[in-house]
């Protein structure tokens, strides 16, 4: 399982997911793969409450963006953060309890997910989506010429960038941090 | 009579009490004014002449690396060496104008390729732009950074074609030691001091480059004033208001002009399509917004010319950015693509 990934649910059930991180999973490039997971957890979570199975045509991606997108009423507090997650963390906490209840890792399901193909959940990292009313371009869309060109045009802005905003450091460790070895640029 | 005239007293104190209060105000707000604009003026020199070294954190969406600094102002002039604390490792080392670099083993950008285009003095140069035209400066407070007391300066953008900015600035030296780029506060990007120590005197051996690596001097690349912003059969039929354009690198295949409005920056890369096709939108890293778009000079022409921009500036107006961009002089770009 995607580290990340865990790193966000645990998020979740603290109430302390972050928006952006949330966002991030909604964003995923294989929306389907993700309403079938949460179908799956959906499902799993009927059996254990005995509630009966209704969410079969539930998009999650909608639900979830239109929890977040609505006006968090004046300040976005901890306490309104906390209502706006409702509906995952409960999933998360569901999910986690099946999973120990089964016996294999928490969220494991995510594996089947991340592990379907070349482009994993890891890529999403450090990408947030595109603003409303503007074509977004996902970067595990990207082959890797096309990604080798993205990373040039990023880089020589950094260039030109490192020094010209007056920001010293700042520049630099936009520049070093896509010439890092990890994923993502 | 008197009833009304103690009355007419009374609404007299009390509108004097009004405008008394409102210009306290007024002034109070002036000085806040005046005070985050003067912490900004020390910004950029307190970058440059203030001597010390550090670890600091840099984060964008979920990615964190992190670098090692240590940075000597001597004699009028900077020494200064970074490494990278994770990943393949490179160091930077810069003396003055000269510029050394120590390549990582691995990693798939070498740092010869990533060098600053200009020398730190005429590094601060944009900050003459003032940058309270498009940003609201305002006091936030203070707080402490990596063990130094910082006082908090909060940029608010005047319109929606550019980001926040929340800075920490040591007290006594007004070195940034914390950074934010924010929007409609979510924070975007993250820069920041985990260790550090300011000093007077940091000894040679801070500054010198590991030995037994492979080592390489490059020349900065100095732009020749004059030919900013210079655009080659295109141009921009529109930019956000306060960006000036500041730079026109060369570039490996193309035109570019770097605009800036002193705090944010966005480079516009005009190259001949031909090469990898690419998906045309936007992508977005942290405060980094890339938009790629196609263009022709003309209907019916068979040219294309891929229009990228890059900045720290919001999807919208990266897009609106990269849609203006006209191409009118084939063969003027084309010269300057085959130079």
């Amino acid at each position: 399982m995607d580290d990340r990934l865990r790193e966000t649910l645990s998020a979740m059930m603290d109430d302390q997911a972050d928006e952006l991180a949330v966002r991030r999973v909604l964003s995923h490039h294989d929306q389907q793969a993700v309403r079938d997971q949460w179908q799956r957890w959906q499902r799993i979570r009927d059996v254990m409450h005995e509630a009966p199975a209704g969410h079969a045509g539930l998009d999650v991606r909608e639900a979830v963006s239109a929890s977040l997108d609505q006006p968090a009423a004046g300040d976005s507090g901890h306490q309104s953060a906390g209502r706006r997650y409702a509906p995952w963390r409960w999933s998360a906490v569901a999910m986690i309890a099946v999973g120990v209840a089964i016996g294999f890792g928490a969220g494991s399901g995510w594996d089947v997910m991340s592990g379907s193909g070349p482009d994993t959940l890891v890529p999403v990292q450090a990408q947030v989506p595109a603003a409303a009313g503007v074509p977004e371009v996902t970067l595990q869309g990207l082959d890797p010429s096309q990604r080798e060109q993205f990373s040039r045009y990023l880089l020589e802005h950094a260039q030109n960038n490192s020094m010209a905003a007056g920001q010293g450091a700042v520049g630099y460790a936009r520049l070093t941090s896509m010439s890092g070895s990890g994923q993502g640029y | 009579m008197k009833v009304h005239t103690r009355e007419a007293g009374h609404t007299a104190i009390i509108w004097m009490l009004l405008v008394v209060t409102m210009l306290a105000t007024g002034m109070a707000r002036a000085t806040e004014r005046e005070t985050a604009d003067a912490w900004l003026l020390k910004l950029g020199p307190a970058l440059n002449m203030t001597t010390y070294r550090g670890i600091f954190v840099y984060s964008r969406g979920d990615q964190v690396s992190s670098m090692m600094i240590a940075h000597r102002y001597r004699d009028g002039s900077v020494e200064e060496r970074l490494v990278q604390q994770d990943g393949a490792g490179g160091e930077i080392l810069r003396r003055g104008n000269r510029v050394l670099c120590v390549l990582p083993e691995q990693g798939r950008i070498h740092l010869d390729q990533v060098i600053p285009s200009g020398p730190f003095g005429e590094a601060f140069a944009s900050q003459q732009v003032p940058v309270g035209a498009w940003y609201q400066p305002q006091m936030l407070g203070e707080d402490r950074i990596a063990g130094y007391p910082a006082v908090v300066i909060g940029l608010e953008p005047r319109d929606d074609d550019r980001y926040g900015y929340r800075l920490w600035m040591e007290k006594h030296t007004g070195l940034l030691l914390k950074s934010h780029v924010r929007q409609d506060g979510e924070v975007l990007e993250h820069f920041q001091f985990t260790m550090l120590e300011i000093t007077d005197e940091l000894p040679d051996s801070e500054f010198e480059i590991r030995s037994g690596v492979e080592m390489k001097e490059v020349t900065p690349y100095l732009p020749v004033s004059g030919d900013a912003g210079e655009m080659d059969g295109w141009n921009l039929g529109w930019q956000p208001d306060g960006f000036m354009p500041v730079d026109a690198p060369r570039t490996s295949r193309g035109q570019a002009v770097a605009f800036s409005d002193g705090l944010a920056t966005f480079s516009v890369f005009v190259e001949a399509a031909g090469g990898t096709e690419m998906p045309e939108g936007a992508s977005r890293i942290g405060a980094t917004t890339v938009y790629m778009h196609y263009v022709s000079p003309g209907a019916g022409s068979q040219d294309r010319f891929l229009v990228t921009v890059v900045g720290e500036i919001p999807p919208r107006t990266a897009m609106r950015v990269a849609q203006s961009v006209a191409v009118d002089d084939r063969n003027a770009l084309a010269r300057t693509l085959a130079d």
